[in-house]
């Protein structure tokens, strides 16, 4: 390690410092050597190689940070054991979604190393957003993610549904980032700070004329974040880009970017401690007894698999939100494992269900968009680990013991009860009971035994990569589902 | 450690059976068979062989699961447990034999959810950590919506969804319940608990234990089940195979009564006697109304499924007097109609099979070419209507004597579900075994003369003897 020499003033960035951000700097570097690389070769093989080459030493290096203590990285960034094994679930994803993309683009002729280059973009800018201390570092990675996902969404340029979904997408998000840039300016012009953890004297909140504008801040501010996580009643866009986007780039778009927009929202509520503002509360307490219900109710009547799991998706978002309303200052570790604990059991089941759809879909003979439910009708007789795959996941999702799903919904309970937030936990079973009235009809349709004379083909497993794939993560959610002490030691070192 | 063994010895031998079939057409059934009998005797040998007697709570092993939440792999056993247990072998291996030629499709798996089901309910009734008895009571949900909704009848995605969704829903209450009294635990002793024998020294002032009792009973009170939500169980039972029928009846039913007592009486002594007029009312109001709706059917399954609601509410009217009787009763009543309610849907499985139909519109005057299946026909619906020297006679009398000393218009009421019974098991046996004969039936075969019989034979010895289920039982009280 180096050390400054005979140099008081500390210095601006430090090894210790680079070596705390070395996985954003190596994806970055990444980037810089993807692009020299397209101008040398352009071949799909070579840049996907190299893309999961970059991710995986990005999540090495991530993996041998979760031991060190935390440390601040300017002012921009701080980096923790919570940001660290956020960033890992980022980098866990992209990679699985990687192969997936692959096989999805080398179907096509044409030669697509831009996707491959926003993919990498987008997991800088998760990167960013989880270590972010700041508003400005915060709005970058905002940013970055946003814009190299607009590129990912609209990309399949001959598909029916992508010019809309790709609109729908950068409209709203540029409507978004607006939005909290606004309620940024409004917080930084009364507290004069940007800094996460900049002190605010209490008594601004209370004062009649810059208490109000401090509190419409943070509702614009909230509402720009609660966009990307698809809260009610910012949802509006999530089953349509869901469907239209390509599916590797569905499940980025549920797994990466719910991931880093909620991890930095809990970042900043935490260290700003405004979460002991009432109003702060009683907006979110609205936004997820609404996602909650909405969620599951829309889901119900949906034949549509990718727009289904858009819908539970919101619902788990309103889920989520409930550990963020009822922590308080002194069990905000506990918060902080339920939250990871949570968003590693929704990341492990989004993955594994857009996993099969892609899987499905590549498999269709027709040239068919969309797997609808009558496509998974009989799976389990005719592809039983695709179909072991997605009851797995569903069940998670569903919060049935056995699964990580269920430990996750454990924690919630007990965020909640300690809380004594009844009305959240009465919205929660009742969202839960209404949630089983889609999840269990989907696990009877896979296990149906009447299926179209064109599906009776028996599907197998040809691709090694897939096969690894497909068995690790039912291997994941089960050993994490019935051990789940090992995600807790991982979140708590 | 023999009983880990045990749940472990079933979840693999699932695993293997499931495989075997796939090689070996027909091996399925023969290895489980031989599976659950070797288990149920690996069972028989380590209770008899164990120097205590099991009137207390012999806590068995313990180990440490999630550290995070001070949660452990503790399972116990004592008299209530090994009785149910044992009740679960006997129904398991009749299970097995009803299914025997019913089952035609995807065997192998079949027969994996079958073992899988039976390795949850053991787990329901030994687990004595609040989490894991909670993990076993969905472990044991999840392979029983799968039998019902992929063997079932022609309803069963319905079904299956509807009994899901009740007996899930009530059971996160449930899970909030256990949460929240662990961490009363926490704010009590300073550590957070989640084991049953700490929860029992808990000093819980009645204004939280009334709502915690309230969770649990309401998770318990849909598994039994008790009125207000006792919709579920007629389709569950209509819709699923034979074997499910009788696992649901025979098996799955007492694990509400088993939680009633372990958990709701044992743990909230002063919430249960504050709440036991209600639950009472409840009992009563199932009682009357099971027994009325059971008339009114023209289902065979059905009349049965709606037999057992009102025989459930016998169980809860006692468990809520808190009498030495009436708890004598209440377990003697669960395994009389436990073995009872599994020979009617046995029969309706081997009707079914014979006729395609359970109307009873479709039979009739089947005494004329089955007269064997006809007695026993006879004899059964006699349990379930409470005739002496059968076990359900023992079971209803003792509760009824039990409830008479505490709660007498109770069970002056209760005593009118007696007649109900006594009607539709007439209706049921008259309308299926007597008048003109509609289908020509042959009699019982080998393997059902076997179920039949030794279904008989346990509620016969019950019914005379029935010293050998009340000395057994009476540890359980205090």
């Amino acid at each position: 390690m180096m050390m400054p020499v005979a140099d008081n003033t500390p210095a601006f960035l430090t090894m210790a410092m680079a070596g705390a951000i070395l996985p954003q700097l190596i994806i970055a570097f990444g980037i810089a050597l993807a692009l020299l690389l397209v101008a040398w070769r352009r071949s799909q093989r070579t840049i996907a190689l190299f893309t999961g080459v970059v991710i995986v030493m990005a999540l090495l290096a991530n993996i041998s940070l979760l031991v060190t203590p935390a440390i601040q990285v300017t002012q921009l960034l701080k980096v923790d054991g919570y940001s660290t094994f956020a960033f890992s679930l980022i980098l866990i994803s992209a990679l699985v979604a990687l192969p997936m993309s692959h096989k999805f683009l080398s179907a096509q002729i044409e030669v697509h190393d831009e996707y491959y280059l926003l993919l990498l973009l987008m997991v800088l800018g998760a990167g960013v957003l989880v270590t972010s201390d700041h508003y400005a570092s915060l709005f970058l990675g905002f940013e970055l993610l946003s814009i190299s996902l607009v590129g990912l969404v609209g990309y399949q340029r001959e598909s029916q549904y992508s010019v809309e979904s790709g609109f729908k997408y950068l409209i709203l998000s540029a409507s978004a980032s607006s939005f909290m840039l606004l309620g940024i300016a409004f917080i930084y012009s009364v507290s004069g700070d940007m800094s996460f953890s900049a002190v605010i004297s209490k008594t601004i909140y209370n004062q009649p004329d810059l208490g109000v504008f401090f509190q419409l801040g943070l509702l614009l501010f909230v509402s720009g974040v609660a966009f990307k996580l698809s809260v009610a009643p910012f949802h509006f866009w999530t089953p349509d880009v869901y469907q239209g986007s390509p599916t590797p780039v569905t499940m980025l778009l549920a797994t990466i970017s719910k991931i880093a927009m909620f991890v930095v929202l809990l970042k900043c509520f935490a260290a700003q401690q405004y979460l002991l503002l009432e109003n702060v509360q009683q907006f979110l307490l609205i936004f997820a007894i609404t996602s909650m219900l909405l969620g599951n109710v829309m889901a119900l009547k949906q034949q549509n698999l990718k727009r289904l799991f858009a819908y539970s998706s919101i619902a788990h978002m309103g889920y989520l939100l409930i550990v963020l309303i009822v922590t308080s200052e002194q069990n905000l570790a506990f918060t902080w494992q339920s939250v990871l604990f949570y968003l590693a059991a929704y990341t492990v089941a989004n993955l594994s269900v857009f996993i099969v759809i892609e899987l499905l879909q590549q498999q269709l003979t027709t040239q068919q968009a969309d797997i609808t439910l009558s496509d998974i009708k009989g799976l389990f007789w005719r592809a039983p680990s695709y179909a072991l795959l997605m009851i797995l996941a569903i069940l998670s999702l569903a919060g049935i013991p056995l699964t990580m799903g269920f430990i996750g919904k454990f924690y919630i309970l007990s965020q909640a009860t300690i809380a004594h937030a009844w009305w959240l936990i009465a919205a929660l079973i009742v969202g839960s009971g209404i949630g089983l009235a889609y999840y269990l009809p989907l696990i009877f349709k896979l296990f149906s035994a009447e299926s179209s004379p064109d599906q009776n083909v028996k599907i197998s497993v040809k691709n090694i990569v897939e096969k690894v794939l497909v068995y690790s993560l039912v291997g994941v959610s089960l050993v994490f589902g019935i051990f789940p002490e090992v995600i807790n030691q991982l979140i708590n070192t | 450690m023999t009983l880990s063994f045990i749940m472990l010895a079933l979840l693999v031998a699932g695993g293997v059976v499931w495989r075997a079939e796939k090689q070996w057409q027909g091996s399925a059934k023969w290895l489980s068979l031989i599976t659950l009998a070797l288990l149920a005797t690996v069972f028989t040998v380590f209770v008899m062989s164990h120097n205590t007697d099991f009137t207390q709570l012999q806590v068995l092993s313990r180990v440490t699961w999630i550290d995070t939440f001070n949660i452990q792999y503790s399972i116990a056993l004592d008299q209530l447990s090994i009785v149910l247990i044992s009740l679960t072998w006997l129904l398991a291996i009749i299970c097995v034999l009803v299914s025997w030629q019913e089952i035609k499709t995807n065997v192998g798996f079949y027969y994996f959810n079958l073992l899988l089901t039976i390795a949850g309910i053991i787990g329901v009734f030994i687990a004595v950590d609040m989490f894991l008895f909670f993990f076993f009571w969905e472990v044991m949900l999840l392979p029983m919506t799968a039998i019902i909704a992929i063997w079932g009848h022609e309803n069963r995605h319905f079904a299956a969804l509807k009994f899901f969704i009740f007996t899930q829903v009530s059971s996160l209450l449930m899970l909030v319940a256990i949460i929240a009294t662990g961490y009363f635990h926490l704010t009590q002793t300073g550590q957070l608990s989640f084991y049953y024998l700490d929860w029992l020294k808990l000093e819980l002032p009645l204004s939280v234990s009334q709502y915690l009792m309230l969770g649990f009973f309401i998770a318990f009170a849909v598994k039994l089940p008790s009125v207000p939500v006792h919709s579920w169980l007629p389709d569950a039972h209509t819709q699923a195979p034979t074997a499910g029928s009788v696992l649901l009846a025979g098996v799955l039913l007492k694990t509400g009564a088993y939680g009633l007592i372990r958990f709701v009486i044992f743990l909230f002594p002063q919430a249960s006697a504050q709440f036991a007029p209600i639950a009472a009312t409840l009992a009563v109001v199932s009682i009357i109304y099971g027994a009325k709706m059971a008339f009114a059917q023209k289902d065979f399954k059905r009349l049965v499924a709606y037999s057992s609601i009102s025989h459930m509410g016998f169980v809860m009217l006692a468990l809520f007097t808190f009498t030495n009787v009436a708890y004598q009763g209440a377990i003697v009543t669960l395994v009389a109609h436990g073995l009872s309610s599994a020979a009617l849907f046995a029969l309706a499985g081997m009707i079914y099979q014979r006729i395609h139909s359970r109307n009873l519109n479709d039979m009739g005057g089947f005494w004329q070419s089955a007269p064997r299946m006809g007695g026993f026909a006879l004899a059964f619906a006699g349990a379930a209507f409470g005739l002496p020297g059968l076990a359900n006679f023992i079971g209803e009398f003792f509760s009824l004597v039990g409830v008479f000393q505490v709660m007498p218009t109770f069970a002056i009421l209760a005593a009118l579900g007696l007649i109900g019974s006594a009607i539709y098991g007439m209706v049921l046996f008259q309308s299926s075994f007597q008048g003109t004969a509609k289908h020509e039936i042959i009699d019982l075969q080998a393997r059902e003369l076997i179920i039949c019989s030794s279904l008989l034979l346990m509620l016969l010895a019950i019914g005379l003897y029935p010293t050998l289920l009340l000395k057994f039982s009476y540890g359980v009280l205090t």
